[in-house]
């Protein structure tokens, strides 16, 4: 069943990716959109969308993380810091934590603006580091952030953080215990960060950020506002993983500082670096490929296996050596990822070795 | 006075295990520039290598007497041996064909690496941390007053006596000279006839082997073994090097004592949940103030 | 009207002094060149007006303001582009998306425009599309659009590049050698390339090896000796000149 949408939601890609007329693109992306829309009426049931508003949620940290990575070249490797702000900032303000119920609907903006600053505090005095020193700031800050919830304990919970959060309501009726609402919230975002990706890909900005990319010193020739241009993927990017963070803690009912660990921020690199980085379309690919494997094909193989044989392997033991072994090997193999632009593929296969950075 | 100079030894002897570590890092940085994210982990396997040989000895029951010595010693040369070819490996595997790659490339594959080890380490020897065997007998010696163990001594010991040897062997050997000449420019290396790849491949086998002392040390110091240790432990002493200044191995050092204090204090005054903030904050903070570090030269941008 | 004033400009690296006391004036509207030996601190000197390297000693001004001070990007505002002696295209993107990068002084639009899609910036976007295709065809590369700048000809890099700087609209352009690794026909283009430059009202600064070239096009030129300003003059003048014979061909005979 999940892998039906999930075959489908990918194929759809596949097509978009792989079709040129920009007509037919459309027409894909529409139908794609209507059959997630619809189909949930006809076939599945909560788990499965469950699953998918799991996927879902990932998808748009994945699309936030691209903005950073992707376009604009600064590979941040404590991107689920932001997803922790995002999480704690519900879990905080719309629990019995502090008696504040805010709603929902407002803490999304409020999350996604708190991540933004975050994102633009930290950018500030780092984003003059270049290259893995920057990687290494990140991660450090992805450390730090929470460990800081963990030790607050009078604030956030702490070790065990903050449970029993609210139930978000839309127009007084409440979601109850559906996941149905999250799993259309989640679509609707996702459409969301894809304009709003597509938007900045073709944009002014968007052409800052492949300057600062390629030849940043080429790039402050031009005129360009290199550190302002940074500071702006960094925040836009955050934005999008404070916004993933609120949905992902209201529809767990629960914060707590270990679900936001540097393992987080690998499995969402992983992500890009699997569907190809900076690739829209890919990048989409590559988290739905990662979290079905994650939450539905592995446990599936695991009871597969136990059940034939009469052991009781637990396969999620290799969750790691999975995603080590698609970096590594993707890197070894195919640095475009699986759904590159073809341009991007032709290039790295035809013109010789790749360029080392300056 | 006794608390302080207790968190002082504790430092110290901290400090000895990070520098061990720091110097992988910043002896692969100065030559490839690479983090090599995986160096952590290998410590971690230092660690359990050393620690599945003694207790194989012990259930042979031959640690006594001048059995507890080469038992002893055995253990530090398997796993010196074991991380020095698993580095190599390493390099030989996932790295290589990566030397001409944009610089990302290689730091991806490197987390990957880390990954796939951590879970081949917890597939091997489980999740929880496993206890060292305690085969280095440990009174406590009192030099006026300050209390210390002779454990604390030894792992000292052999990691000050690890680095002076790794410092001549930079300084005077011809392997020595050839990393520093590959480290300085690989072109100009290469056409006065220097194996580069050899001499990386050596690189790797000396940081893996000083993360064998390390992972050695380690077992012993902590009492104990981790899956997850080199993670922690790799970060520390990471940003050891790079608060020494990266690429400089007597940076390494300093900065490996320095981060060790840093941890045995902070955990003294505002409480072990805080160590790593504290950690973190000082990387953040020399990275961003003095990139080059505290013995290191800054460069202009060539153009 | 002086479109660059330096004057008594010093800058040193440790004990080496790269540029010595050199006082240069570039009227608006003139093609100058600055020559000289390997060495000579001819880059350094680019590198200080696009403040790559700080100068240590003198004043700089463009068109009338000092760039003592100045970053990269705000010196680039004041109307100075330039090309590169080892190009430093945008390799992985289209030529026309490298042209359209050096528009982005021309546009207005703001990151919320950008992240919107905003009017403002799909006809912003429209236009510099437009004016970069204008650009590559005025440069003598039309064509190569779509084309990725790292798979394109050397030659075609190099004009590729000063399209980029020419984007910007600059009073100041700065060529580093753009005849290096042109073969002769393709150095009577760029010949023909900088004049029409000059005639859309741009002041061209150069810096190059190739004697031939230089004397054809400069109508001024500076001689730079081991940082020292050797000579100064109109082409027949430097020709004739025995310390820049002498500093070329070694010791006078």
């Amino acid at each position: 069943m999940i892998y039906a949408y999930a075959f489908v939601a990918i194929a759809a890609c596949v097509g978009i990716e792989r079709f040129h007329d920009r007509r037919v693109k459309i027409a894909i992306a529409l139908a794609l959109a209507a059959f997630l829309a619809i189909a949930p009426r006809f076939y599945g049931n909560e788990a499965v969308f469950s699953v998918l508003a799991d996927a879902a949620v990932y998808v748009m940290l994945a699309l936030g993380l691209n903005i950073v990575v992707g376009f604009a070249g600064l590979l941040d490797l404590g991107y689920a810091a932001f997803f922790a702000i995002g999480a704690y900032t519900y879990g905080m303000l719309a629990s019995p934590q502090f008696g504040l119920h805010l709603p929902f609907w407002v803490l999304l903006f409020l999350a996604a603006a708190l991540a933004a600053l975050f994102g633009a505090l930290l950018g500030a005095p780092t984003l003059r580091l270049h290259g893995d020193y920057l990687a290494i700031v990140t991660l450090g800050f992805g450390e730090i952030v929470p460990q800081i919830f963990q030790n607050l304990t009078k604030y956030t919970g702490g070790p065990n953080g903050i449970a029993a959060l609210d139930v978000p309501t839309f127009f007084g009726h409440s979601f109850g215990a559906s996941v149905m609402p999250y799993y259309y919230i989640a679509l609707v975002g996702i459409v969301f960060a894809l304009w709003i990706s597509r938007n900045l890909r073709e944009s002014r900005l968007g052409r800052a950020w492949m300057a600062i990319r390629e030849d940043e010193l080429a790039a402050k020739h031009a005129g360009i506002d290199v550190l302002r241009s940074k500071l702006a993927a960094f925040a836009i990017g955050a934005s999008f993983s404070g916004i993933g963070g609120v949905l992902f803690a209201a529809k767990l009912a629960l914060v707590s500082p270990d679900l936001f660990g540097f393992q987080v921020s690998v499995l969402i690199v992983s992500m890009l670096v699997l569907g190809g980085m900076g690739n829209i379309v890919g990048v989409v690919v590559g988290s739905l490929l990662l979290t079905i494997v994650n939450s539905a094909l592995l446990p599936q193989i695991n009871s597969l296996v136990d059940s034939t044989f009469h052991t009781t392997v637990d396969l999620s033991n290799i969750h790691f050596l999975i995603y080590g072994a698609i970096l590594v090997g993707i890197m070894l193999f195919r640095p475009e990822g699986l759904l590159p632009n073809k341009e991007r593929r032709a290039e790295l296969h035809h013109a010789g070795e790749p360029e080392a950075e300056a | 006075m006794h608390e302080f100079l207790a968190q002082l030894a504790n430092g110290v002897e901290l400090g000895a295990i990070y520098a061990l570590i720091a110097l992988g890092y910043t002896l692969v940085y100065g030559i490839l520039e690479l983090i090599n994210f995986a160096h952590g982990d290998v410590y971690t396997f230092g660690s359990f290598t050393a620690l599945v040989v003694l207790v194989a000895l012990r259930a042979a029951n031959v640690l006594h007497g001048a059995g507890l010595i080469l038992g002893i010693v055995a253990a530090l040369v398997v796993a010196i041996l074991a991380c020095a070819l698993l580095n190599a490996g390493i390099e030989r595997l996932a790295y290589r064909r990566l030397r001409k790659a944009p610089r990302l490339a290689p730091l991806i594959t490197a987390i990957g690496v880390s990954f796939m080890l951590e879970n081949l380490i917890e597939l091997w020897q489980g999740s929880a941390p496993v206890p060292f065997p305690n085969v280095i007998p440990n009174p406590e010696l009192e030099i006026g007053a300050l209390q210390i163990g002779v454990q604390q001594i030894v792992v000292v010991a052999l990691a000050v006596v690890t680095m002076i040897a790794l410092h001549y062997f930079v300084q005077r050997s011809r392997l020595g000279k050839a990393m520093r000449a590959v480290a300085q420019d690989r072109d100009a290396a290469a056409l006065v006839g220097i194996d580069v790849d050899r001499t990386i491949a050596v690189t790797f086998l000396i940081a893996g082997a000083l993360a064998g002392v390390a992972g050695f040390v380690g077992g012993v110091s902590f009492g104990s073994a981790w899956f997850l240790n080199g993670f922690g432990a790799g970060l520390r002493a990471f940003t050891a090097a790079v608060l020494g200044g990266i690429g400089n191995i007597a940076g390494a050092m300093l900065g490996g004592f320095l981060i060790g204090l840093l941890e045995s204090f902070s955990t003294w005054f505002i409480g072990g949940q805080w160590s790593n903030v504290a950690v973190f904050s000082v990387l953040i903070l020399v990275l961003v103030f003095r990139p080059s570090g505290l013995l290191g030269e800054s460069l202009p941008e060539k153009v | 009207m002086s479109i660059l004033d330096l004057v008594q400009v010093t800058k040193r690296f440790g004990a080496l002094t790269a540029v010595s006391n050199v006082t240069v004036t570039v009227e608006e509207g003139a093609i100058f060149g600055i020559i000289g030996p390997n060495g000579a601190g001819k880059s350094t000197l680019f590198n200080l007006l696009t403040a790559i390297y700080r100068f240590d000693e003198g004043s700089i001004a463009i068109g009338g303001t000092s760039i003592a001070g100045l970053t990269t990007q705000r010196i680039a505002k004041l109307g100075v582009a330039r090309t590169f002696q080892n190009l430093r295209l945008f390799g992985n993107a289209s030529a026309l998306a490298n042209v359209m990068v050096g528009e982005h002084l021309l546009l207005r639009a703001n990151v919320v425009d950008s992240l919107l899609d905003t009017a403002r910036e799909r006809r912003e976007r429209a236009e510099a599309e437009r004016r970069a295709r204008e650009l590559l065809r005025f440069v003598g590369i039309a064509g190569v659009d779509e084309q990725f700048a790292r798979n394109l000809p050397y030659g075609t890099q190099r004009r590729l590049e000063i399209a980029r700087a020419l984007a910007a609209r600059p009073r100041l352009l700065l060529l580093d050698e753009p005849a290096a690794g042109l073969n002769p026909s393709e150095k009577r283009d760029l010949l023909t390339l900088i004049r029409a430059i000059r005639d859309t009202g741009a002041t061209v600064l150069l810096i190059e090896h190739d004697m031939g070239l230089v004397m054809n096009l400069c109508e001024r030129i500076a001689v730079l000796d081991y940082g020292v300003k050797i000579a100064e003059g109109a082409p027949s003048e430097i020709r004739e000149h025995p310390r820049v014979i002498e500093a070329y061909l070694g010791a006078p005979a």
